[in-house]
């Protein structure tokens, strides 16, 4: 299991470390780390999520700059330990409201006292949000204020949880509401590729069932789809119970409190793409001349909102020249060039043309690159899919019930 | 300017305000004492911050210990968390201050809240002292009955701390509490799988009590005791149960197949089925490979293959499976566990894939595909581990991924591992259906901005079309167009030369399958020629064209001509290049006839005249072979050679020559990495069998009987279970331990082996001194080696073992060994002082490790001890005992067991003046290298003594030879591997004293002084075995570069073995580097002995 977890800064400075069993490890392997991955900076050391180092076995994951480092000397399912680590920046961020070296910092105490309620001899113990946020009070305002005033507060609670010995672990008991009210929102990626040749390789939708519930005792829910069918496979939260899905297709389930992902699901093989992306590129005698089109494909009868058309400026480009009729052009310093659209005007079709000036020596642009789009659909799920309806039952008084659907690019990538 | 810092420093105090920012920032800025001793918990709290800010920045604050350790009793729980949380992190380095916060844990358990009494459990448990650990077991016996759901979770996880100290007596103990609690309800039983998995994964009756319930209970387990829950399962359905023979690891047992055919007329069903999915899968042969290293070990495995012939008899294969059909535990298993597919967490679903994927009847086995599919897409840290995982999956059963190749196209954001895992994947799920789609998708790879990707999908365009035959030639002319000039006009840069070396590497592996129908891409090669200048590019061509000269009606007229231009042009090719045109030139040669005979012989002469002079020794030496070899062509004309064409003489060489470039040589056979490890695991990922990983148990090896054993006395069996299968962790081997009749019995073996073996080690170490070398094996070993005509002067071997030795002259290294003389004279083990006189009323105790092994336990270290008494008086009642056999009771001081134990020795009745006795003690230090008190008594006096352990001594020799030394080396790779350096400086003054008398052989004897001293030093040391001494051949004056000796030895304890390599490198007459190299499973272990080793090398030399 488990050896010790340490959090790197961007720097590859330890913020901290939190040995796990009494194997301890020296933080020397951190900087072993650190220099293995400054010393490779081209062979994604950085993103390899499972390192063997000379010593210990490595899992890692980065969010937001602050690398999660596990170690272990034994065999142990790799992805228990890229899980945990997963799940430990997901209630960090939580917590913290983001993740950054500073704010870790200046949290380090409930950091601490959260990885020790986590964890336990390598193996983990709590990792449900709710009664995490029992045991642990979050940091806010109030405390913030009360700590400045009287000098300390005690962010520990004082009794257990009842969530812990409950059959629903992810609710808090005996909760009150005074306006009962559960929000669905559907919330689709849609991934898709289409090749140089400008046919389409790939369309489909990735979504997650979102669910924000603010209802007062243990309330039992089932929620229903239209058209359950389209769906290519489908992945749950803990609460949702697998017998009516197996016979009906229907989520039946006991909602944790606030926001949380009820369920994520694939639709495959669409045909229809909101929008095109044309790029043309020519190149002679060392310029390149590039001109990208964007437009509406396929009306999601919807506003199409922030457009954003993203590529990288392939190596042997050394300047580049572009504008567009609509929307602003930026390129950055690691030569990514991002176009922001926002919306498409009903005027004119919006372009983006311009030169790239080649490298010496170099006379014709031999690779094409990839065009990333980005776009923001509200008000509709592409995927097609339809909430049949939600039952309520359970509840002491009846309950608000709101739906919405939003649909995002999620890898939508044009090649040239 | 100036208001401007301010006002970012006031906007960063505002969000900071009421954090503990100022704690991390500045932990140290006020006297953290007297807060802790305030009597103000808001006081301790801060000083436990701060205290925690330290640890966390890395600084060492355990001098705090005896203060925050008594705010245990604080009734603040915040104060009390952050108490536990820095008494964790430090009790193991302040073990006696630790104990003072029993009491009160003690209290703590009995309280009314159920947090209080989980974090005194977790805490008490974690600090893992030994004195307490019957304490600790009482209580968590009591939290596991506790009425907190929570509490008896603390107390499964508690379990594993427990038996990390490995006491025998709790074993039983810890077995039954984990019983009591896997038949707890569903949030216990996860951390209770957790706690078997780790403490006796192979005590499977446990579980078969449980099964069924276990099964059913599985979906509600949370999500992390799943992942451990789902593999007790496999584990303990294989072993009671069998495979299901449905599955496809019984249809990939090829043995088993053809016995079944013939043996069970009833499964015709499951024949059809077979039929149906045959097709599916391919590569038996990998496949086969697969299920068997999932099941048997490595080993096992390996000797399977060996005596492949011997098929298994058919009624005990049969009874080996079950059917997943019929046999309700396994219909159970995968009732349950598919659910657990939409699991949203990634290792649960693999996990469960995994089973399905042992388990499962084929058909039902595409149930896995979307559920890992999906995880490619639903969670991005998990990507690249799933990806190793289906790759395998492909691999084995390429129909499975077929109808799905969009989901492994590749996307611009991919990291590049990711990529060429997705790219090995569609090349082998691409069928005759989706090569077209997935040629397509490679186009556009091809012209992708990373050049080494797109190198990468060129090599995936070869494998492809070796797959599928009937798209070479789409693949071939898809490759051609990458190697156009005009395609190419960037002018090669650096990246850009690996894809086009890549692309001609692919087309030659096409080419070779069939080179006649590929005609026309030689042809335009051959014509590119030109216009192509990286050098591995351009030599592979060359080789291509003179390879494959005769095919078709226009290749045999364009190769001379191209040759005869190349020819002009040979001083100014590349290397490479040089050497395939020398290689053309020959084959083109032996291939014509007539006319073109005569230019061939021309040409090939010409550029034979130019090789000779070329400035590369290696062109040099080719040319130089190939005119020996074709001498025939050049000596006779060629109407004498036709003539002469039934001499014997003439005919070897040509027919050498013909054998040499005239055949096709045959493609190597591809090598497969067969080492497969089960899906899901670390092993699997890393390459490498990680400590703790395990096959799958042996099918039907849990017997009815065990079963009925296992529920009798659960604690009984597993007492043996844990002794026999944690092999590699059971240190214990203490003499008064239950193995101590195998202990004895491997002592005498020992001393047997080491009589006849290793003269250093036969008798007592003073004696061994004169007893060194024998005189006619040395000269025996010089004349055979002499008539060798060897390069080096040998001198005597050492070990007498001139058969090892001129076994290793065979091998090919470029080294030779050599042999550095009787050097036991010059081993002097280290004579250390435990007691001065001036400090024992003239008593002068010294001791030295002995070489010998203990004659009470191997794994006791026994020490040679010299008593001499230099005063005037007469002493009495000598005897050394342990320092605390007095102050800790007899109960505790056995429970001790990782402590150093010292065996008490026999007493000195009387020692007269002058006089000097000699006794062997043994300790039995597992591994601490503290120094152990004693307390030496002498006329009722008590001397208090330090015993200085020396980690070169927790091992003894193993006498092994060069090639097990090197296989052994080979299967300790990565991180059993460490290396350091030091410098040597021993042999400086022989080497300057032996320069001085102007010697000739000074070279060859400053590397025999060398070797000498460091082979001295080494043994001196630390109780090793000298397997080998090699030098470079070509080794230059002075230079002692590649100079390597080799020791072995397996460590006292669990007889691990160790193996160290020295490397030398640097001038004879200056200070070497030595870089020195360890091998050893135990990796502490090994650290520990490579820092030792390194420690006395450097030091200089004392004179002696």
């Amino acid at each position: 299991m488990l050896q010790c977890i340490f959090l790197l800064s961007d720097s590859g400075e330890v913020i901290l470390e939190k040995q796990l069993t009494g194997h301890r490890v020296d933080r020397s392997i951190c900087t072993w780390f650190w220099e293995q991955s400054i010393s490779q900076p081209d062979s994604n050391f950085k993103v390899l999520p499972v390192i063997a180092s000379p010593t210990h076995y490595l899992f890692q994951i980065v969010r937001e700059g602050i690398t999660f480092l596990a170690c272990t000397q034994v065999e142990m399912p790799p992805l228990l330990g890229i899980e945990f680590l997963g799940r430990v920046a997901d209630v960090l961020s939580d917590y913290l409201g983001g993740l950054n070296e500073d704010v870790i910092k200046d949290n380090f105490v409930i950091v601490y006292e959260l990885l020790d309620e986590m964890i336990d001899n390598g193996f983990p113990l709590t990792t449900e949000p709710n009664i995490l946020r029992d045991m642990i009070a979050p940091p806010n305002i109030v405390s913030k204020m009360l700590s400045v005033v009287t000098g300390n507060t005690s962010n520990v609670s004082e009794t257990l949880p009842g969530a812990t010995s409950s059959c629903v672990p992810w609710r808090t008991t005996q909760l009150k509401h005074t306006n009962n009210d559960v929000y669905v929102n559907l919330v689709e990626e849609m991934d898709t590729i289409i090749n140089s040749d400008g046919a389409l390789v790939k369309c489909e939708i990735f979504g997650v069932v979102e669910v924000n519930s603010h209802l007062s005792g243990i309330p039992d829910l089932t929620l229903s789809f239209a058209n359950p069918s389209i769906l290519n496979d489908v992945q749950f939260h803990p609460c949702v119970r697998f017998r009516p899905w197996e016979s009906e297709q229907s989520l039946s389930f006991v909602p944790p409190d606030g926001l949380f992902k009820l369920m994520s699901y694939r639709v495959k093989k669409l045909r229809n793409y909101p929008i095109y992306v044309k790029p043309q590129m020519s190149s002679e005698s060392g310029t390149c001349r590039l001109s990208v089109m964007v437009g509406i494909r396929n009306d999601p009868g919807k506003q199409v909102d922030s457009i954003v058309v993203q590529f990288r400026l392939p190596h042997c480009v050394s300047s580049a020249n572009l504008t567009a009729n609509h929307g602003t052009v930026n390129i950055l310093a690691d030569k990514t060039c991002s176009w922001s659209i926002g919306r498409i005007p009903k005027d004119k079709a919006p372009q983006m043309s311009g030169t790239l000036v080649l490298e010496e020596g170099v006379e014709q642009l031999h690779v094409k690159p990839t065009f990333q789009v980005g776009f923001k659909i509200m008000g509709v799920a592409l995927s097609g899919l339809k909430i049949n309806k939600l039952d309520l039952k359970n509840l002491p008084t009846p309950a608000h019930k709101g739906f919405r659907a939003q649909t995002e690019a999620g890898q939508y990538e044009v090649r040239s | 300017m100036f208001s401007q810092v301010n006002l970012s420093k006031a906007s960063t105090l505002v969000l900071r305000m009421g954090t503990d920012a100022h704690l991390y920032d500045d932990p140290d800025d006020v006297n953290i004492s007297p807060l802790l001793d305030s009597k103000f918990d808001s006081e301790k709290c801060e000083a436990l911050k701060r205290l925690l800010a330290l640890i966390a920045q890395g600084l060492d604050v355990s001098n705090y210990f005896p203060q925050v350790v008594k705010n245990v009793a604080s009734q603040s729980l915040e104060v009390k968390k952050l108490v536990y949380l820095y008494v964790l992190h430090y009790a193991e380095r302040r073990p006696n201050e630790a104990l003072l916060s029993i009491n009160i844990f003690q209290r703590d358990l009995g309280d009314q809240n159920p947090l209080v009494r989980a974090w005194a459990l977790r805490t008490m448990a974690g600090i893992r002292l030994h004195v307490i650990s019957p304490l600790v077991l009482v209580a968590v016996r009591k939290c596991a009955r506790d009425p907190s759901v929570y509490v008896r979770k603390c107390a499964a996880n508690a379990l594993p701390k427990v038996n990390d100290l490995r006491l025998e007596e709790n074993a039983s103990s810890i077995i039954e509490i984990i019983g009591i609690l896997l038949n707890d309800n569903s949030p216990v039983v996860g951390a209770a799988a957790a706690a078997f998995a780790s403490i006796c994964p192979n005590n499977l009756p446990l579980i078969g009590r449980n099964y069924k319930r276990l099964c059913e209970i599985l979906p509600d387990v949370e999500e992390w005791g799943q992942i451990i829950l789902i593999g007790i399962l496999l584990r303990y359905v294989i072993a009671r149960h069998g495979l299901a023979k449905e599955s496809i690891m019984a249809s990939l047992l090829p043995n088993i197949f053809s016995n079944e055919k013939t043996g069970s007329e009833s499964d015709t069903d499951y024949l059809d089925i077979k039929k149906k999915y045959e097709i599916g899968i391919e590569e038996t042969e990998l496949a086969g490979m697969v299920s068997r290293s999932y099941l048997a070990g490595q080993d096992k495995y390996l000797s399977v293959l060996d005596n492949n012939s011997d098929v298994m008899p058919s009624e005990h294969v049969s009874s080996l499976f079950t059917s997943s059909k019929n046999d309700e535990s396994v219909k159970i298993l995968l009732h349950c566990m598919s659910p657990l597919l939409w699991s949203r967490n990634s290792a649960v679903v693999l996990a469960a894939a995994g089973v399905h994927w042992i388990m499962a009847p084929m058909e039902e086995i595409s149930k896995i595909v979307k559920p890992l599919l999906f995880l490619l897409r639903s969670s991005d840290a998990s990507k690249y581990v799933v990806l190793c995982n289906i790759q395998v999956f492909a691999k084995v059963m390429p129909s499975l991924f077929a109808p799905n190749i969009e989901d492994f196209f590749i996307n611009s954001s991919d990291a590049y591992e990711v990529k060429s895992l997705k790219l090995e994947i569609l090349s082998t799920v691409a069928t005759d259906a989706s090569i077209s789609v997935i040629f397509q998708e490679f186009q556009d790879y091809v012209r992708d901005p990373d050049r080494r990707f797109a190198a990468d999908t060129v090599a995936a365009i070869g494998l492809c079309a070796k797959r599928n035959p009937q798209v070479a030639k789409t693949c071939v002319e898809g490759l051609l167009a990458l190697i156009s000039p005009k395609s190419n006009t960037c002018g090669f840069a650096d990246d850009e030369g690996v894809v086009l070396i890549q692309a001609i590497t692919s087309i030659k592996d096409i080419i070779k399958q069939d080179p006649a129908s590929h005609e026309n891409a030689i042809i335009f090669l051959i014509r590119n020629l030109d216009t192509i200048k990286v050098p591995v590019a351009r030599a592979m061509i060359v080789w291509i064209a003179g390879e494959y000269n005769s095919i078709g009606n226009i290749i045999p007229k364009m190769v001379p001509v191209i040759l005869r231009f190349l020819a002009r042009s040979f001083p100014s090719e590349p290397i490479e290049t040089k050497y395939q045109i020398l290689n053309a030139a020959a084959k083109v040669l032996l291939n014509s006839k007539g006319e073109d005979f005569d230019t061939a012989k021309k040409i090939l002469s010409y550029v034979l005249e130019l090789a000779k002079f070329d400035l590369n020794y290696d062109v040099r030496d080719r040319a130089r072979v190939l005119r020996k070899l074709l001498s025939c062509y050049f000596t006779s004309s060629e109407i004498e050679e036709k003539e002469k064409a039934d001499n014997n003489e003439i005919e070897i060489p040509v027919l050498l020559a013909k054998h040499v470039f005239g055949e096709n040589v045959k493609p190597s056979i591809e090598t497969v990495n067969n080492r497969f490890y089960l899906p899901g695991s670390l092993s699997h990922i890393v390459f490498h069998a990680a400590p703790g990983y395990e096959p799958l148990p042996e099918p039907c090896s849990l017997t009815e009987s065990d079963m009925v054993k296992g529920l009798e006395g659960p604690g009984q069996t597993e007492v043996n279970d844990s002794d026999v299968d944690s092999g590699s962790l059971n240190e214990e081997g203490s003499y008064y331990s239950e193995d101590s009749v195998t202990a004895s019995t491997r002592t005498d073996d020992e001393s047997a082996t080491s009589e006849t073996g290793n003269n250093n080690n036969t008798t007592d170490s003073l004696i061994s001194f004169a007893d060194v070398g024998k005189p006619q094996q040395e000269s025996n070993d010089v004349s055979e080696l002499m008539s060798k005509g060897d390069l080096e002067s040998w001198l005597g071997d050492n070990n007498g073992q001139g058969q090892s030795q001129s076994h290793s002259v065979d091998e090919r290294i470029p080294s030779a060994r050599i042999s550095i003389g009787d050097i036991s004279a010059r081993i002097k083990p280290n004579i250390y002082t435990l007691l001065d006189p001036t400090y024992g009323n003239g008593l002068k105790v010294e001791y030295k490790y002995s070489l010998e092994a203990s004659t009470i336990s191997p794994s006791l270290v026994s020490v040679d001890t010299f008593f001499q008494n230099c005063s005037s008086e007469p002493m009495s009642k000598l005897i050394l005992t342990d320092e605390d056999s007095e102050s800790v009771d007899q109960g505790s001081s056995e429970s001790q067991k990782d402590e150093p134990v010292f065996v008490p020795m026999e007493e000195i009745t009387t020692l007269e003046p002058g006089q000097s006795i000699k006794r062997v003690i043994h300790v039995h230090f597992h591994h601490h290298l503290l120094p152990l008190k004693l307390t030496l008594w002498c006329n009722d006096q008590k001397h208090p003594v330090k015993l200085r352990p020396d980690i070169g001594y927790f091992i003894k020799p193993l006498i092994m030879n060069l090639d097990a030394f090197s296989q052994k080396e080979a299967q300790l790779p990565g991180m059993f591997e460490y290396t350091r350096r030091c410098s040597f400086t021993d042999h400086l003054a022989e080497v300057a004293s032996d320069d001085k008398d102007g010697d000739m052989s000074s070279t060859k004897d400053s590397f025999l002084i060398i070797c000498q001293s460091l082979a001295s030093k080494m043994l001196s040391n630390a109780n090793l075995h000298l397997v080998s001494v090699s030098m470079p051949v070509d080794a230059h004056l002075n230079d002692t570069s590649g100079l390597c000796l080799r020791f072995s030895g397996e460590i006292l304890s669990n007889s691990i073995p160790c193996l160290i390599s020295v490397m030398i490198h640097g001038n004879c007459f200056e200070p070497l580097n030595a870089s020195v190299k360890i091998n050893c499973e135990e990796t502490v272990f090994g650290l520990n002995l490579l820092n030792r080793i390194v420690n006395f090398l450097a030091e200089p030399r004392l004179t002696s």
